[in-house]
C-alpha cells in the first residue's frame, strides 16, 4: 500500500513537470549510532548494545508550485524505528494571499514547540536529538488548516501562525504507543526576531482523549472503579474528552558566535491521570568556524499535589450495615485496596529526571554535519542514572 | 619557515581579496537595494524590491562565492545558511532562492529576467548586468 502510495506520488511528480507545474525535491536524512552504558535501562529507546537504527531516518519532500502562489507538498519519511517504512509525515496544500500571508491545508505536525515543525531535520540544529525532556510529547501529526502571517514591526521580524485541526493516532502518553485522539485543536504561536534575538511563545487548546486499554493493570482497576460506582474516580482516572492545554515559551540568542536558548513548557490534560507537567531546558554554545561546541542541562518536574490521592474510601458500607474494606475482594482481608491501586496508578505518572548533554557539530561538508553527544540522565526519584552516546550524520539535499 | 609562513600569508590574504562578491540585478531594474535589502531577500523576509515587483533571486550551488556571499552579506557561515533555510523548506515556510551551477548562468539569468537579482565573483560581471553592491 504505502509502495503504491510512493509510486502515485512519484507518477504525479513526473506528469506534473508535462502540465508545466514547477517540482521541487528536497530531502534528508540522519544517520545516528548510540548506545546506553545500563544494561537494563533504556535511555531515548537505546539499550547497552549499539544500535544504527534508534533514531535513524530518510526525507523526501515534494513541492509542485502550481503558480499563483499556490503549491502543494508532500514529506515522505522512514524511520529506522519504523523498519524504514515510508509515510506520509506532511501532505498539503499551500497559497500565498499576499507577501504576508499564508494558508496550507492537509496533514501538518503540530508547532508546539520552537523545533517541532523541523524536529527531523537534524541539519537544523546543534544537538543530535532536541533536549527530549521538553521535547517527549508525542502526538499523531494532525489534519487541519493553518493560516501564517509574517510582517515587521519596526526593525522585528514577526511570525504569527494559528492553526486548527484534528488529530488521531498513536500518543505516547501511558506507555509507548497509545491509540487516542485530539478534538478541535486550536492553537497560536508568535515568534519575534531581531538580530540576534529570538522570542517565541505558544498556546494550544484541544479535547483529549486517550486509550488506557494497553495498560493491564490500568484496564483492571477501571473495571473495578466501575464495578463499586466510584463514576468520579474513574472520570479523573481516564483521559476522555479532557480538556488538554499546551503553553511553550522560548528564546534563542546567536551573538558573536555565543549560543543561549532556552524553553520552557506546561502540559495538562484536566481531571485525568497525567499530571501537570512542566518542562525546560538552558543550552549553551560557541561556534569556531566549523566547530560548534555545547552543553544543555534540561528538566522536568510533576506537580502531584497530596490533593490527588487518598480520594477512594477506604471501606464501603453494605446495605445490611456491614462494613467491609474497599478491595479487589472484599471477602479477603489480604486484598490490595482500592485506593492503594489508584495511588499507585497516579504515582507512576510521576516523572522527575534530569539530563545533562555535552556535544559537537563539525560541518565536514556543504550539506552534511557530523555530530558527537554524551546525555547523562538522572533520575530523581529511582535514584539512578543512565548514560547515552550517539554520533550522527546529518544531510540535507 | 618564516618566508614560508609570510607567502602563506600571503597567499591567503590575496586570496580573501581576490574573492569579493558583487550583486547584480537587471539594467532594467530602478529599485533602491542596500545590504539589509539584499539579506532579507536572500533570508525570504522580503519577497518584493522597494518599487513593489516581486524578487526572482537566484543563487550558487556551492563554492567560495556563495561563502563569501553569505558571509559578507548574511552574516552566516554557507552551512548556517543552508540550516536556516532547511528550517523554512521542510516546514512549508518558504523556498530558497534557486541555485544556479554557473556564474555565468547567473548573468544570463540576471540579464534576461527584470525582475531577477543575483551574485557572482567581482571578476565575472560584465556589461549586460546592474551592479548594486560589491561585498
Amino acid at each position: 500500500m504505502k509502495k503504491r502510495l510512493l509510486a502515485v506520488a512519484l507518477c504525479c511528480a513526473v506528469n506534473g513537470t508535462a502540465f508545466g507545474a514547477d517540482i521541487r525535491i528536497n530531502g534528508f536524512a540522519s544517520i545516528v549510532a548510540g548506545k546506553a552504558t545500563d544494561d537494563n535501562m533504556k535511555l531515548f529507546d537505546y539499550e547497552d548494545d549499539i544500535s544504527f537504527s534508534n533514531e535513524s531516518m530518510v526525507a523526501l519532500q515534494i513541492t509542485s508550485d502550481l503558480g499563483d502562489g499556490l503549491s502543494a507538498t508532500g514529506q515522505l519519511v522512514a524511520r529506522g524505528n519504523e523498519d524504514y517504512d515510508a509515510e506520509f509525515a506532511w501532505a498539503y496544500i499551500s497559497y500565498d494571499v499576499s507577501d504576508n500571508l499564508r494558508i496550507s491545508a492537509g496533514r501538518m505536525r503540530l508547532p508546539l514547540f520552537r523545533y517541532s515543525d523541523f524536529i527531523e531535520v537534524g541539519y537544523a540544529y546543534r544537538w543530535v536529538r532536541p533536549p527530549t525532556s521538553v521535547y517527549s510529547l508525542s502526538t499523531p501529526a494532525p489534519t487541519g488548516i493553518s493560516v501564517l502571517y509574517t510582517s515587521t514591526l519596526g526593525s522585528w521580524d514577526s511570525a504569527i501562525q494559528a492553526v486548527y485541526g484534528r488529530a488521531e493516532g498513536d500518543f505516547k502518553a501511558i506507555t509507548n504507543k497509545d491509540d487516542g485522539k485530539l478534538n478541535d485543536i486550536t492553537g497560536l504561536n508568535w515568534t519575534l526576531s531581531k538580530d540576534w534575538l529570538t522570542l517565541r511563545a505558544s498556546y494550544m487548546v484541544g479535547e483529549t482523549t486517550i486509550s488506557l486499554n494497553n495498560s493491564a493493570s490500568l484496564v483492571g482497576l477501571s473495571t473495578l472503579l466501575k464495578t463499586y460506582g466510584l463514576q468520579e474516580e474513574l472520570n479523573k482516572l481516564a483521559i476522555d474528552k479532557d480538556d488538554g492545554t499546551f503553553l511553550g515559551l522560548g528564546f534563542a540568542i546567536d551573538y558573536n558566535n555565543f549560543l543561549l536558548d532556552g524553553e520552557y513548557t506546561e502540559i495538562e490534560a484536566k481531571d485525568s491521570l497525567l499530571p501537570e507537567q512542566s518542562q525546560y531546558y538552558v543550552s549553551v554554545g560557541y561556534r569556531m568556524q566549523d566547530w560548534t561546541v555545547h552543553l544543555t542541562y534540561e528538566g522536568n518536574d510533576d506537580k502531584h499535589p497530596d490533593s490527588r490521592f487518598n480520594k477512594v474510601p477506604a471501606t464501603i458500607t453494605l446495605a445490611n450495615g456491614a462494613t467491609v474494606p474497599l478491595s479487589t475482594d472484599p471477602s479477603n482481608p489480604n486484598a490490595p485496596l482500592v485506593r492503594n491501586l489508584l495511588n499507585s496508578a497516579l504515582k507512576a505518572t510521576h516523572v522527575d529526571t534530569s539530563t545533562l548533554t555535552i556535544g559537537a557539530r563539525y560541518d565536514f561538508h556543504p550539506s552534511a554535519a557530523f555530530k558527537i553527544d554524551w546525555s547523562r540522565q538522572d533520575n530523581d526519584l529511582t535514584n539512578q542514572d543512565n548514560d547515552v552516546i550517539a554520533v550522527a550524520i546529518d544531510l540535507v539535499f | 619557515m618564516k618566508k614560508y609562513f609570510a607567502a602563506c600569508m600571503f597567499l591567503a590574504i590575496s586570496v580573501s581579496a581576490q574573492a569579493e562578491v558583487t550583486v547584480i540585478v537587471n539594467p532594467s531594474n530602478g529599485a533602491t537595494i542596500d545590504k539589509d535589502a539584499i539579506a532579507k531577500i536572500y533570508l525570504g523576509k522580503t519577497k518584493s524590491f522597494s518599487d513593489g515587483t516581486k524578487v526572482n533571486a537566484v543563487g550558487l550551488n556551492s563554492g567560495s562565492t556563495v561563502d563569501e556571499f553569505t558571509a559578507n552579506v548574511l552574516g552566516k557561515s554557507s552551512s548556517q545558511y543552508k540550516a536556516y533555510w532547511s528550517k523554512l523548506i521542510f516546514t512549508g515556510k518558504g523556498t530558497p532562492p534557486e541555485a544556479l551551477d554557473s556564474e555565468q548562468a547567473v548573468i544570463d539569468f540576471v540579464a534576461a529576467n527584470a525582475d531577477a537579482i543575483g551574485y557572482v565573483d567581482s571578476s565575472k560581471v560584465t556589461g549586460n548586468v546592474k551592479v548594486v553592491g560589491k561585498f
